[in-house]
């Protein structure tokens, strides 16, 4: 069927005359919407007079599907018509929040939990809404609800009269919601499960989709910013403010609080305030920038302005060696095993970098600050964190802090932090009028939430079948629950531990009598944050690193060595098996064709779900270098809401953490970071892409997260591969180059 | 002495310092926000237009350069989503986060201007836009799906596999 290109998108106009960009749904039900023809039927639902239905969103669209995925789950059980369907960006009521773990809810996308969190919720909605539909219509032809039925938009008695669903909800909306409205049966489901199209595919291809860079409200100035290259710098002079507010267009320079990274608020403004950054503000961003270059500003270290990586690799290595971890699992005997048999102990070590989430919309937002009250537009992952972080920076009440949230051009997790958000606050409240503050690459790049570096030792016996039969892994690294989430943490005798450190390596099935699993948390002043997969992408690295190790001294086949540690899960075996057969891994590779098989289940936080992926990966020889010409990856993701946005996951997710494999490294030096833009913090470009064949699994769970769970095991996949095709061991991310040379001539 | 040029067929004017990247001119002066800002050195593509028909990162393209060219933008491609390469992204459901296809969208339009059916091996040193959500693989088979609706070939664009009843 033809997508209709007339449909309105909300989040989309090039320029906006209205103050608001999206307005969300009315806060309460009482209150009338914003025509006096739509008609709130639930939280979630608005129906016009003509039939049009509105459904909310709560979840940022940051690339990953939600703006069609979860609208489908409300249309299906309220039986609406798709192509009357308009999304609408929602926010301010309790039924638009989700728990991360033990806190409060709060509204945020993230932790690929929004389907599995909101499946339930959605559809209850959509049923509830259904259902007075239903006794709206039965009312109105005095029969009983029994005699009625909905398909598309319609309900219809059993005399084949009609009544549409625009005509009937005046009536539906004054009638009270049932809790637990009936759920169809699956096999009903006429757009859960199906490959249904993005909804705001149109708008990305014409350039109407609007971005938080593109925002536009009457009165608005364009700031740009720059900030101390150290983490704990602060500006110590501003020499040329006066010539620089003479450029053309320039209104005032404005110098920014530091923000502490844990919440993105700023410090308090008191004689102790550390100003870290400077803005200009101007007509027109290009103005802007134009006299920021031209800034004469000198920022000095502060307290950590000898940072470097050599310091920082240091650290690493010393917690890699230290006598003791955090004791993060222990069973069986490992410690005295291990002793036992020293002299056939294998090890593995490894160093990950910290790397930037480098999304390709730069960090920006629009502020408007007036008269304490606070309105802000932009790419915003998380609202509530917003909200908050501009409610301590300006002592305003948080939940009257208006968020307009617009598409994301990517973030991965960097836009959660609302530091950004905040800076803009401030210039607005410097210069009285709204502004949108866009970061350049450059701050982007310098001025990111890192994923922390991560190492790891790995000690290992095998039995006398060849395998694993004890396992010591002493896990280190800057830990991010230890940074931003203390009440995350894991509380033992010893210490803390930081689950995210070792996420997909201490809590994975394969068979092991005797494990140790211990961390070492290396503090350090580098701002980080979570980042797409978290730590998984650096622990799945470590743990599969370690069994294709062990399999290759044992010599046996890699599939059929994990193959016999994952046999008491069926669930692991099914995607283990879907990818080794898709790839034709038991048939011998062609000639200069080298495969690596990895598997991982992902555990949601707080494990609100699992996500089982098996992945084969297969280099070929191209000229003289061996290249990752194809990944067969399986996936079993529960109930696939939308194949066609699970598939765009699993091919965008394993080209993102090829990104991570081979090309991402952050390093510092004086305070800061070094690298500045994509000429020196590079992304996998199409040549580069290998072709994917994704397989995803059917399954009676209910939907589980999709968006970080393919991304941890292809570097251990592409490097088993590796160490087939030239022998090589790998022990770093990014591989290094000339680990790709062909070996054989 | 103010530049004057053409976007999308209309006649444009600029006022200002020579070395304004066109892509602000575009973007602010003439509210066109479809481009985008993604490194500001060429680098990424995601300011693509079309200058006299010919690709260009638009982020480093001074507009005194300008004088009485024609530019194209996104927004300029069709009136109606109706280009091959539109129809194609539309079809194969291409973006995700959807930032760099303003600029990867016309850069395939010149690509396919140029080779009306590419090959992957044209494609590969063509399209050196970046996408950090890597929906390499889905422009990649855009490109030729696209090649094929400008071709005539194989019907013009119904979209298939949406299950959209």
């Amino acid at each position: 069927m033809r997508r209709s290109v007339s449909r309105r998108f909300v989040l989309t106009g090039a320029a906006v005359a209205a103050t608001s960009l999206v307005i969300p749904i009315a806060l309460t039900r009482t209150r009338a919407t914003e025509r006096s023809t739509d008609h709130e039927i639930t939280d979630w639902i608005v129906i016009a007079a003509n039939g049009q239905v509105t459904l909310g969103l709560s979840q940022p669209e940051v690339g990953q599907g939600s703006y069609t995925a979860l609208p489908q789950i409300l249309a299906d059980e309220l039986d609406a018509d798709w192509k009357r369907v308009e999304v609408q960006f929602v926010t301010g009521r309790p039924a638009y929040k989700i728990a991360f773990r033990q806190e409060a809810p709060v509204q945020k996308e993230g932790a690929s939990m929004s389907t599995t969190v909101l499946y339930e919720r959605l559809r209850t909605a959509g049923a509830a809404a259904r259902e007075v539909l239903i006794r709206a219509a039965a009312q109105t032809w005095g029969i009983d609800i029994s005699l009625c039925r909905t398909e598309n938009g319609f309900v219809i008695n059993s005399r084949g009269e009609k009544l549409s669903y625009g005509q009937l909800a005046a009536d539906a909306a004054k009638l009270p919601l049932s809790a637990a409205p009936p759920l169809k049966h699956p096999s009903r489901f006429h757009l859960i499960g199906k490959p249904v199209a993005r909804l705001d595919t149109p708008a990305k291809c014409n350039g109407s989709a609007v971005y938080g860079i593109d925002v536009n409200v009457p009165g608005m100035l364009n700031a740009a910013i720059t900030t101390a290259p150290s983490f704990t710098g602060q500006i110590i002079a501003i020499k040329n403010e006066g010539d620089i507010l003479k450029m053309p267009g320039v209104r005032a320079v404005v110098k920014i609080p530091a923000i502490d990274y844990r919440d993105g608020s700023s410090q308090p403004s008191d004689g102790t305030t550390r100003y870290n950054a400077v803005c200009v503000v101007a007509d027109h961003f290009w103005q802007a920038r134009r006299a920021l270059v031209s800034l004469d500003v000198t920022f000095d270290g502060g307290a950590h302005g000898d940072l470097s990586s050599d310091k920082i690799n240091a650290a690493l290595d010393a917690a890699l060696s230290a006598e003791h971890g955090v004791t993060a699992l222990v069973r069986g005997q490992p410690r005295a095993i291990l002793k036992d048999h020293a002299a056939s102990v294998i090890e593995r070590r490894f160093k990950l970098p910290h790397i930037a989430h480098a999304p390709h919309e730069p960090c920006n937002a629009t502020a408007s600050y007036n008269n304490g009250a606070v309105e802000v537009w932009g790419p915003v992952q998380s609202v509530s964190a917003c909200q908050d972080a501009i409610a301590e920076s300006f002592s305003c009440p948080a939940d009257k802090v208006a968020v307009h949230v617009t598409f994301l051009g990517g973030s991965f997790g960097r836009k959660i932090v609302p530091d950004f958000v905040v800076q803009a606050v401030h210039a607005s409240k410097a210069v009285g009028r709204p502004v949108k503050l866009i970061r350049s690459r450059e701050e982007d790049t310098q001025h990111d939430v890192y994923r922390p570096n991560a190492g790891a030792h790995l000690r290992a016996v095998l039995d006398p079948t060849g395998y694993p039969l004890a396992v010591h892994a002493r896990v280190a690294g800057q830990s991010l629950f230890n940074a931003t989430r203390r009440n995350w943490l894991d509380h033992t005798p010893e210490g803390d531990w930081d689950e995210s450190m070792v996420d997909g390596l201490y809590n994975q099935s394969y068979r092991l009598p005797h494990f140790l699993v211990e961390t070492v948390d290396t503090p350090l002043p580098v701002p980080v944050y979570f980042m797409r997969s978290v730590g998984s992408t650096a622990a799945v690295f470590f743990w599969e690193s370690l069994i294709t190790e062990l399999a290759h001294q044992a010599k046996i086949d890699q599939y059929a060595y994990r193959r016999h540690l994952l046999s008491a899960d069926p669930l692991a075996l099914h995607v283990l098996d879907a990818a080794a057969k898709a790839a034709g891994w038991e048939t011998p590779p062609p000639p200069d064709t080298f495969r690596g098989i990895a598997y991982n289940c992902y555990i949601g936080r707080g494990g609100r779900f699992k996500t089982y992926v098996a992945q084969v990966v297969e280099l070929r020889r191209v000229a003289d270098r061996l290249a990752v010409k194809r990944v067969v990856c399986a996936v079993d993701p529960g109930l696939a809401v939308n194949p066609n946005t699970v598939k765009a996951q699993i091919e965008g997710g394993i080209g993102f953490a090829m990104t991570t494999a081979l090309k991402s490294k952050i390093t510092f030096s004086n305070g800061g970071t070094d690298q500045s833009n994509f000429f020196d913090y590079n992304l996998l470009s199409i040549d580069e892409m290998p072709e994917i064949v994704p397989i995803v699994l059917p399954s009676d769970r209910p939907p589980q997260g999709m968006g970080e769970v393919v991304l941890a095991p292809i570097a251990p996949a592409i490097a088993q591969a590796l160490l087939h095709g030239t022998g090589r061991r790998l022990d770093v991310m990014p591989f290094p180059d000339d680990a790709f040379k062909a070996v054989t001539p | 002495m103010p530049v004057t040029f053409s976007v999308n067929g209309k006649p444009a004017e600029f006022d200002g310092p020579d070395d304004v990247p066109l892509l602000w001119v575009v973007r602010e002066q003439l509210g066109l926000t479809g481009s985008k800002f993604g490194c500001g050195v060429g680098l990424c593509g995601a300011c693509t237009m079309h200058i006299d028909g010919a690709p260009t990162r638009t982020c480093v393209m001074p507009i005194g350069d300008l004088q009485g060219r024609k530019v194209t933008t996104i927004e300029g491609l069709s009136p109606d989503l109706g280009h091959p390469v539109q129809k194609a992204w539309i079809e194969l459901d291409v973006p995700q986060c959807g930032y760099c296809q303003s600029g990867m969208i016309m850069a395939a339009a010149s690509l396919l201007s140029r080779h009306p059916h590419p090959t992957d091996r044209d494609i590969d040193q063509t399209m050196t836009n970046l996408c950090r959500c890597a929906t390499y693989t889905r422009i990649r088979a855009a490109i030729h799906r696209a090649a094929e609706v400008a071709a005539g070939t194989i019907g013009s664009g119904a979209p298939s596999g949406t299950g959209v009843p």
